[in-house]
């Protein structure tokens, strides 16, 4: 059995490899497809058995070394904790579907080859891999995070004969090298500053060299080490999409990109901007420092910001017309309550009282398991738009009508995926926001600003759901539209073969897995976070939620908050089936008619009420928000 | 509680439920038809529509019928399930099964079912129905949240058996943040009911029923009935959050005393309606706009201990 870091190292290689072949024979689009696809399966095989190994039996005792010049500080060090555990299973389990998926889908593209798209998806992947278990602050950082950003805008700009997606990915370059720049001055100022303890220069930027040096510098500097911390808030946000700075790259990035990246932009590699911020904002400060390190102001800065990401970026994609740039607004809202929740966890921290810790750990878990449940969720809704685009040849969603019949799968998954995200309970997505919302209640005694946040985040999370009422409604329900009457004729069948329809089930499976059995996540993170006893993150092991059989469900504050989802689902069946019941007792016959539009007139397509004209009045009145999307070209002007 | 209580407790509270809703929905329309000089049918008269219309031929005329029937089933299911989170004068039989959390997530959920029904059928004036209501309830969810919130933050506590139990209020007198919810409450109620004046996405005169205008049969029947449900369970929901006085009589007593202040509370709710014009959605949207502000300040208020 190797080591968990061994096993990354040897996934990163094993991308390379794989990237080498994949680019010799990309003549063979489906060939190189499954290639890549072989060497993403062996890569999540490798990434399981580290995790399992990391959460079974303990992470190793010290970062591995594989590579080291003393003279520059230059060092691979790779060590895989149980937050870098989280972090690599969701890369992991989002990569293995949107590989697959590709093998079709890449096919659409016709005369763009397919040289330009598996080896920079295989290097993207390795650097995600990297980038989450590296230990150290500065070159490799660097290099995984460049080879992250580099890849993605290749592939960002992968149907580069559209101008505006030349645009998107020029944004998005710029932006990741801002943020590339203020973390490593970040790093620069509190690595540089301190004196190498223990490992001499070689290990200077090192996660436990910092580490060691912080309580010093935090009580001799505090306004340098502040200015470092800010950076690192500003470049990780940047890569996370959070308000103000997601609005200015994400919503280009992610529709310009082909769909299973869109799927891994928005499932996983925005969060490693949370990672980062989880990382050197808990776990990088040992706890005796606490006292000289303002985690409740940070914790106020990252609710505060959570709190304006959760609502703008909801509140935008409400006014969204085209697919995916629906879902990348969402990107941002939903990592506002990822951020809502870590802020929450940075408040209670260093509060005294009986609940803190474990309200501490409830916000951190919820943000851990919505950061996992949105990578499920939204890598899905993005293979869900990719079908649809698939099919109907636009993101277009005035365009759309009446697809559930000619693509029933998609549309069931895209159902649970929407009902996951707007947090509908029984479904993941749910889960997670509870945690949020019961720690940001809760700890509202402490911090009298949380509660309104919460009440923001429960109202966004009615505008989330309005806004896939919206894109589930009108793209599979609502009236066939003239353009899908159209491909349906020309094409036949317009559903999607089984290797972009098995990425989908499998994604659905475990949105609706972890929506019947959160107890499972949440032992999985009590795990990880056992498995990742240093800095500030020493405290959620111990104070993590009491355990109870998966069945049970949720508990916090010793009982007094609690969700079982599987007696609420027996509850809600039989009444379903009690219903159904009580339908068919009259003996009543059913019959398919035309509708009827008040008997004078046939229903034809101006009469449709398309996506452009969904809560006309809510959108005028945030308007200013910025982000609404032009004129539909076509489509009825009628109200 | 037992696990195995749970089922036949939800069956007794929406049993009431179900029993009383159409008795509701028919004095509503007696006394608006008294209100407004007319005669009204008589008091059984929604038992009546509802066993007709069970029996009476379906018609599906949408694209996606499989989805119209879900619809139409979930939301029974939906407003019987949230029956056994509200405590109709007796316990709470879903109490260990969920918090104030997910009770605020199912009344929602509640009204989505119609929305999905509305969108399957895909008329135009469903839609544009749909569009109000979801909009509608955009603004009403945080309402009612910020209710149960301060609730919670007066009980330190998520569990429905506390909250419920008039808790905007404290042990120790009437705090400010509870009567203002009170009133902001009252001032919203007839919306979470959809009566006039917030009636917005059915408007008959305007939209023919909204979501529901291409349902008949035992669909209609099945959304009607969710729909009279709603008006029983919010009423309780409002009794046990607001009007807690009485509650903790003797069985009966008790008991009786709570479906009264629920009659008196459909008899508001009658009035309001009789009496009032339909709000446009634009007016009723700045008006749920200005409720929120002030519950959002009733909420800051609980935070602090006010």
């Amino acid at each position: 059995m190797i080591s968990p870091e061994k096993a990354v190292v040897a996934a990163i290689l094993l991308c390379f490899a794989g990237a080498v072949l994949t680019l010799g024979i990309a003549r063979l689009k489906t060939l190189a497809g499954w290639l890549a696809f072989a060497v993403t399966a062996a890569t999540a095989g490798l990434i399981f058995a580290a995790v399992g190994r990391v959460l079974v039996a303990g992470p190793s005792p010290e970062p591995a070394t594989f590579w080291a010049m003393p003279a520059i500080g230059f060092a691979l060090r790779v060590h895989v904790d149980g937050l870098t555990a989280i972090f690599l299973l969701l890369a992991a389990l989002v990569a293995l579907p949107a590989s697959l998926y590709s093998i079709a889908y890449m096919k659409h593209y016709g005369d763009y080859g397919v040289a330009r798209y598996y080896p920079y998806f295989l290097l993207f992947l390795a650097a995600m891999y990297g980038l989450v278990s590296t230990t150290d602050m500065m070159w490799f950082f660097f290099i995984f995070w460049q080879m992250m950003t580099l890849t993605g805008y290749a592939l960002i700009r992968f149907e580069k004969r559209k101008p505006e997606n030349i645009r998107a990915a020029n944004k998005y370059l710029m932006m990741m090298q801002i943020a590339c720049a203020a973390t490593m001055i970040g790093a620069e100022l509190l690595a540089g500053a301190g004196t190498p303890a223990n490992g001499g220069a070689a290990l200077k930027y090192d996660f436990g060299t910092v580490s060691a040096n912080l309580p010093l510098l935090l009580r001799a500097r505090p306004g340098m080490t502040a200015l470092a911390f800010g950076l690192f808030l500003v470049g990780f946000g940047i890569k996370m999409g959070m308000w103000p700075f997601g609005q200015v790259w994400l919503p280009d990035a992610h529709p310009a990109a082909p769909s299973p990246v869109s799927a891994m932009l928005s499932g996983v590699m925005i969060k490693t901007g949370v990672y980062g911020l989880l990382r050197y904002f808990l776990w990088l400060v040992p706890p005796v420092a606490q006292g000289d390190y303002p985690v409740r102001s940070w914790g106020l800065v990252v609710v505060l910001l959570g709190t304006l990401s959760l609502f703008t970026g909801t509140m935008q994609a409400l006014s969204q017309e085209q697919t995916k740039r629906l879902l990348a607004f969402h990107s941002i809202g939903q990592i506002g309550y990822i951020l809502l929740g870590t802020g929450v966890c940075m408040v209670m921290l260093p509060a005294r009282g009986p609940d803190a810790a474990a309200l501490a750990t409830l916000g951190l878990f919820g943000a851990l398991f919505h950061t996992l449940n949105h990578g499920l969720f939204k890598g899905l809704l993005f293979l869900n738009a990719g079908s649809m685009l698939h099919a109907t040849g636009t993101q277009d969603l005035n365009k759309m009508g009446g697809l559930l019949k000619f693509m029933p799968l998609t549309a069931a998954t895209t159902l649970v995926a929407s009902f996951s995200i707007s947090g509908v309970p029984l479904f993941n997505g749910f889960a997670s926001k509870w945690c949020i919302y019961v720690a940001a209640v809760q700890g509202s005694r402490t911090a009298g600003y949380l509660a309104p946040c919460a009440v923001v985040a429960i109202l966004t999370s009615a505008l989330t759901l309005a806004s896939f009422i919206k894109f589930f409604g009108v793209s599979f329900l609502s009236r066939r539209s003239p353009l899908v009457t159209a491909q349906a004729a020309r094409r036949g069948k317009l559903d999607v073969d089984w290797r972009m329809q098995t990425p989908q089930v499998f994604l659905a499976a475990l949105c609706l897995l972890l929506g019947l059995v959160p107890a499972i996540a949440f032992r999985f993170m009590q795990q990880a976070m056992n498995a990742s006893r240093h800095g500030l993150g020493a405290v959620f092991a111990d104070a993590a939620p009491a355990l109870n059989p998966p069945w049970t469900g949720l508990r916090a504050l010793e009982g007094r908050a609690l969700f079982v989802p599987g007696a609420l689902a027996a509850v809600v069946l039989v009444a379903f089936l009690g219903a159904r019941a009580l339908s068919r007792l009259g003996g009543a016959r059913r019959r398919a008619v035309a509708p009827w539009l008040c008997g004078y007139v046939r229903e034809s397509a101006c009469h449709h009420y398309v996506a452009h004209h969904f809560y006309g009045e809510i959108k005028r009145c945030f308007r200013w928000l910025g982000g609404a999307p032009q004129r539909p070209r076509t489509g009825s002007k009628k109200t | 509680m037992n696990i195995l209580w749970i089922i036949p407790g939800v069956a007794v509270n929406a049993g009431l439920v179900l029993l009383v809703a159409p008795l509701c929905e028919g004095v509503l329309r007696k006394v608006t038809a008294v209100v407004q000089s007319r005669r009204g049918p008589p008091l059984c008269q929604p038992y009546f529509d509802l066993l007709k219309l069970l029996a009476k031929e379906d018609l599906e005329s949408g694209e996606a019928p499989v989805v119209q029937r879900a619809a139409a089933y979930l939301s029974l299911a939906t407003v019987v399930t949230v029956a056994g989170l509200v405590p109709m004068g007796l316990g709470i039989p879903m109490n260990g099964v969920g918090d104030v959390i997910l009770l605020i997530y199912l009344l929602t959920f509640c009204g989505i079912c119609t929305l999905l029904a509305g969108l399957a059928a895909g008329s135009t004036y469903s839609i544009i129905g749909i569009s109000r209501e979801m909009m509608t309830m955009i603004a009403l969810e945080p309402l009612f949240a910020i209710a149960l919130l301060i609730g919670v933050l007066h009980t330190q506590s998520f569990r429905l058996d506390a909250v419920l139990k008039g808790s905007v209020y404290s042990a120790d007198g009437f705090p400010w943040s509870g009567v203002i919810m009170v009133g902001v409450m009252l001032l919203s109620f007839q919306a979470f009911v959809q009566r006039v004046p917030f009636d917005t996405s059915e408007a008959e005169t305007e939209l023919m029923e909204g979501p529901l205008m291409e349902y008949s049969g035992p669909k209609l029947a099945l959304f009607k009935y969710a729909q009279m449900a709603r008006l029983v369970i919010h009423s309780a929901l409002f009794v046990a959050l607001f009007v807690p006085w009485g509650s903790a009589f003797v069985f009966p007593v008790g008991w009786l005393l709570f479906w009264a202040k629920v009659g008196v509370l459909v008899l508001l709710v009658t009035l309001v309606a009789a009496t009032h014009a339909r709000y446009r959605i634009d007016q009723a949207l700045h008006y749920f706009a200005g409720l929120l502000l002030v519950a959002l300040a009733a909420l800051v208020l609980a935070a602090y201990g006010y």
